[in-house]
């Protein structure tokens, strides 16, 4: 009996174990993937530890990282240290009940602490706007900013923030440990207080304030949600960087980051721990006992004698970090820059390293999740981009809300280049604020082995016979806008009684459980993993499943009968961009034939350019020495005939929008 | 011995409505050796640290060698203090922490700073380590000394900058019995050899008796007497001091005339003069004054109940009438036996009636009170810190 519990409590530690670090094992492994499977081992290399160090994006937000994390430790343990001391001084009561109020930024939820200092920034913002205002309007003697945006700075706040309670946590112990008469005795043999905190404090509570470094240090390279809410958009740091590039699908990339990422982190906490257990054991064993080379040299070093010596080096050394600081944001900000901001995969990264080379702009390169998260993070001032990449909708939108700022289209020759078709649509009839960038149609994905008969209609989704393996866009546009199409109607339609018909054909489908669930980019796993029969998608996606489509899998792609939907994606520029003539620049670059060649490869999206259009099929085959299937490229760029079926959204009033949200909340999870 | 160095003048400390000080007049000579005497809480410390400068007295002056220094800093004070529980540097070593207060530059008088040389900080560090015996450990971490050690340390750091004077804040407090007893010898043989004056603080009252030149008794932010350690104890002022220095019964008594006091209502000689007729009074008589006659002879009779021997003498303890007193002899008297005493006038003090009039009962829980005062003193001066003593 006794002996079944012990193998019992054994095995439930062994799975804890397992379950705890077989996911980050199966991750480190993978890193050193040959094959850009997440799932087949395909040998050992280490080529995407390569590609990381190549790769721009990654290696700015490292950048960030590191930069962000040593000065928010430095500011941080220097703050906390003395707030730590000041507590010290209070009384027993008082102090307790601050270190309590000290506790709850740390056991707080990082969404409420990262939210609220973002409304702050946004808020204090705010303020200071119009008091700029005011104070460049009485004088003129000095000119303050007008505008301030989140980004860096915010960022470096925000962890200095939430830093300063761990360093706090660390050094308040080590003051209670210290004698309170230390520094009565320093200050009694002729020290100022002072000199008796470098001479006597600080001595004494180095260990907590080391500790508390290293934590704060871990604390901010470890950071993703407070940093996504404060970072604004035209800073990211790894974490964020990380998120960005899952969007789609984890490539091995990820994995060679997050392993470095986790083994830094480890590396740290393996320093945490080995300083306490020493801490320890010294203060157990009081005894004299021989001091190590390493010690000598140190006390030996800390004898007055060496005083210019050591002071020397601290001086070095904050001369070294203070220029590492300036070289490097002085070399990344004299150089002009342009803010793009775009989606996740949307974009051949080569282009970028071109266009600086060739123009000398530096590109902040940074991605959103969706047009309607852009377009909140626009609205609350927290975004300083100068060229954003919204689709047709969200386009009119904003040239609404006067959110968009007239190009200067005699900069953008390459505009000459953009299909007649693409000018002039509804979203921008005079064509006054965009130059396209991509598009494409929604289409039927479906797998050819999990269906009995050729899909060429939206009824499909709604069919029992497919009940469980059908997956429904989890977006209420395009959801209610195939049942609309289903029946006949406009997907602009703003008459209530046809939305009620359309969402009681997809809430009749659901109750008959024809829906798998509700996805976005999790379409990908599912269709390639032929888990899923039958989804809704964008046709570039469907390309890129196709090339990693599982075995025994057979994927389709079909515009239905009924017509669909399509779309432009376009690039704009804010009404405030700080840098308007290298926005000209940038789009110009991408409105080119040969960076629409390049990103139509990358993408498989449908560019806008004519001559690329036409030079695609040449430019496959002589890159990749084999034909372009004429049926593949017909559905990344449909042809005029099918894209005359299909109708592109316009924006809904609100009255609608607001139909559209209650209904899909009505539908459930 | 005469100069007046330091003066307290109506010297309040009050935090709130809380008074820690109630008007401290005092004044120290150079080269004495002041003890200031009281239990926990009654201002002792509270009066050291105003004379070391970590704290500003509420109201009042504080004068060294007739200057006011209220508003001086410690650092720039004549003074060096020697701390409760020592408050070494940890992370320094012996010389180190001697060296300490050496290597902190001085202003002179035309504003610039003085460093002392090398030399010089090695020759006098050295030089204390042999004043304090502790030659040959100065490159020991002071974590390895043991307590004593330590305290020398202590002494020996605050020694060498040349104080005029030497702030000593319980310093044998966390020492054991015989290590203490060696270091009272220590302190008062250093004292006379460094002719520097040595502001003591203790509890403890042989400490006070066996060292002091002259003993401030203290109680409730009050001085309660000033005066020779013989002069405390043979001629306290009120019950408190007679209670706290020593041991002692205190009994109520009525002044009948000059020379004649009546207790239990029978009348002693005595030295005292200069009372009212018939005016109440407390009266004293150490335990060590009373002689054990035989019942019949005895100016007091009563019965034994309680012996305890002590090595020297026994402590006896006797009810006469209802209240026990305490009487010290070498003379064995067995339990429930029937005794008499005789008190010569000059084992007999008179003194007025005072605030602490009949607040120290006889010796009837003897033993028990005198575990437990001691008890309470220890976690008392653990919580604070030494702070608000």
């Amino acid at each position: 009996m006794k002996h079944s519990n012990r193998i019992g409590s054994r095995l439930l530690i062994g799975l804890t174990f397992l379950f705890l670090y077989l996911p980050i094992f199966l991750l480190i492994i993978f890193s050193f993937n040959a094959g850009d499977s997440s799932a087949v081992w395909k040998g050992f290399s280490l080529d995407w530890y390569a590609a990381l160090f190549k790769n721009r994006l990654i290696m700015n937000s490292l950048y960030t990282t590191l930069l962000v994390s040593l000065l928010a430790t430095a500011i941080s343990t220097a703050a906390g240290t003395f707030a730590a001391i000041g507590l010290y001084s209070l009384s027993r009561r008082k102090r307790d009940a601050l270190l309590v109020v000290n506790d709850i930024p740390m056991m707080n939820a990082d969404i409420v602490t990262g939210v609220s200092l973002c409304l702050f920034f946004v808020a204090f913002f705010q303020g200071w706007g119009a008091f700029a205002d005011w104070f460049n309007g009485v004088q003129s003697a000095v000119t303050l900013p007008e505008e301030l945006t989140l980004g860096f700075g915010t960022m470096l706040l925000a962890h200095i923030t939430f830093n300063i309670p761990y360093v706090i946590l660390n050094v308040a112990p080590k003051l209670r440990q210290m004698d309170r008469n230390l520094v009565d005795a320093a200050q009694d043999l002729g020290c100022t207080w002072m000199q008796a905190f470098w001479k006597v404090i600080l001595p004494e509570i180095k260990p907590g304030i080391v500790s508390g470094a290293l934590i704060a240090f871990t604390m901010s390279i470890d950071d993703f949600v407070i940093s996504y809410f404060t970072a604004g958009s035209a800073t990211s740091t790894l974490a964020m960087r990380i998120y960005s590039m899952t969007k789609k699908r984890i490539t091995p990339e990820i994995n060679a980051v997050s392993t470095l990422l986790f083994l830094s982190v480890l590396v740290l906490l393996v320093l945490i721990n080995v300083r306490e257990i020493r801490q320890e054991r010294r203060a157990a064993s009081q005894e004299i006992r021989k001091p190590s080379f390493f010690e000598r040299l140190s006390m030996k070093f800390s004898q007055p004698s060496f005083k210019w010596v050591r002071r020397g080096a601290a001086a070095a050394m904050a001369c070294a970090f203070v220029a590492a600081v300036v070289l490097l944001t002085g070399a990344t900000s004299s150089r002009p820059v342009v803010n793009v901001c775009s989606w996740g995969e949307y974009i051949d990264e080569d282009l970028i390293a071109q266009f600086e080379e060739e123009t000398g702009i530096r590109v902040n390169y940074q991605t959103a999740q969706s047009n309607e998260e852009l377009y909140s993070l626009l609205e609350i001032g927290g975004a300083d981009y100068d060229v954003i990449v919204p689709s047709d909708y969200m386009i009119s939108q904003l040239i609404e809300k006067g959110m968009l700022q007239e190009l200067d289209y005699s900069r953008i020759p390459n505009f000459e280049l953009i299909d007649d078709r693409f000018k002039y649509l509804s979203y921008d009839p005079e064509n006054k604020y965009t130059v396209p960038y991509t598009w494409g149609t929604l289409g039927i994905i479906y797998n050819a082995n999990m269906v009995e008969e050729e899909i060429d209609s939206w009824s499909a989704l709604y069919d029992s016979r497919y009940a469980g393996n059908v997956l429904l866009i989890n977006n209420s546009r395009d959801a209610l806008g195939e049942a609309l199409l289903y029946l006949g109607y406009s997907v602009n339609t703003t008459d209530e009684a046809e939305i009620r018909e359309a969402f009681e054909l997809v809430a009749d489908a659901s109750r008959r459980g024809v829906f798998q669930g509700k996805v976005m980019d999790q379409v990908f796993q599912k269709m390639e993993g032929g888990n899923a029969a039958i989804a809704t998608y964008y046709a570039g996606d469907y390309l890129s499943m196709l090339d990693n489509q599982a075995d025994g899998v057979d994927l389709r792609y079909v515009i239905p009968k009924e017509g669909s939907n399509w779309f432009v994606d376009a690039m704009c520029v804010l009404k405030d961009a700080p840098h308007y003539a290298e926005a000209m620049e940038w789009i110009n670059f991408i409105a080119s034939t040969e960076a629409n060649l390049a990103n139509m490869d990358y993408i498989w999206y449908a560019s806008p350019n004519r001559e690329a259009l036409e030079q695609y099929p040449a430019y496959y085959e002589e890159l990749y020495g084999e034909e372009l299937d004429p049926e593949l490229y017909e559905i990344m760029a449909a042809p005029p005939e099918v894209l005359e079926r299909c109708e592109s959204y316009v924006v809904l009033p609100p009255a609608t929008r607001a139909l559209y949200n209650d209904l899909w909340i009505q539908l459930g999870a | 011995m005469s100069k007046e160095l330091i003066r307290l003048r109506d010297c309040v400390m009050s935090y709130g409505d809380e008074v820690v000080l109630d008007h401290i007049n005092l004044y120290i000579n150079d080269r004495e050796f002041l003890t200031l005497l009281g239990p926990s809480g009654c201002g002792k410390t509270t009066t050291l640290r105003i004379i070391g400068g970590f704290l500003s007295p509420t109201a009042g002056d504080v004068l060294f060698d007739g200057v006011r220094i209220n508003d001086v800093p410690p650092h720039q004070r004549a003074v060096n203090t020697v701390f409760q529980r020592y408050a070494l540097f940890p992370h320094l070593n012996v010389f180190e922490n001697v060296a300490f207060g050496l290597r902190i530059p001085k202003t002179d008088q035309s504003g610039r700073k003085v460093r002392i040389p090398e030399q010089e900080i090695h020759r006098r560090v050295m030089e204390m380590l042999e004043v304090v015996n502790l030659k040959g450990f100065e490159k020991r971490p002071v974590s390895a000394l043991s307590g004593g050690q330590q305290q020398r340390v202590a002494i020996a750091r605050a020694l060498v900058n040349r104080p005029k004077v030497l702030l000593l804040d319980e310093p044998l407090g966390a020492l054991d019995m015989r290590l203490r007893k060696d270091m009272q010898n220590e302190l008062k043989r250093i004292q006379q050899e460094m002719e520097i004056t040595f502001i003591y603080v203790t509890h403890d009252q042989e400490e006070a008796l066996a060292m002091s030149d002259t003993v401030v008794v203290m109680d409730g932010g009050r001085i309660q007497q000033i005066g020779t350690p013989e002069d405390i104890y043979n001629e306290p002022k009120n019950a408190f001091v007679a209670d706290f220095i020593g041991e002692s019964n205190i009994i109520d008594g009525v002044m009948r005339s000059d020379g004649v006091v009546e207790i239990f209502n029978r009348k002693f000689q005595c030295l005292d003069k200069g009372f009212a007729k018939d005016e109440p009074v407390d009266v004293v008589i150490r335990p060590e004054d009373v002689d054990i006659v035989d019942e019949a002879a005895g100016q007091l009779r009563g019965t034994v109940t309680s012996v305890t021997f002590k090595g020297v003498h026994y402590d006896t303890i006797v009810d006469f009438y209802g209240f026990k007193w305490l009487i010290q002899t070498t003379d064995f008297c067995p339990v429930d036996s029937r005794i008499g005493i005789k008190i010569d006038p000059d084992g007999i003090h008179v003194m007025k009636k005072s605030q602490y009039s009949g607040m120290f009962g006889d010796y009837s829980s003897y033993s028990e009170e005198y575990e437990e005062l001691d008890v309470v003193e220890d976690e008392e001066a653990e919580e604070e810190d030494g702070y608000a003593d």
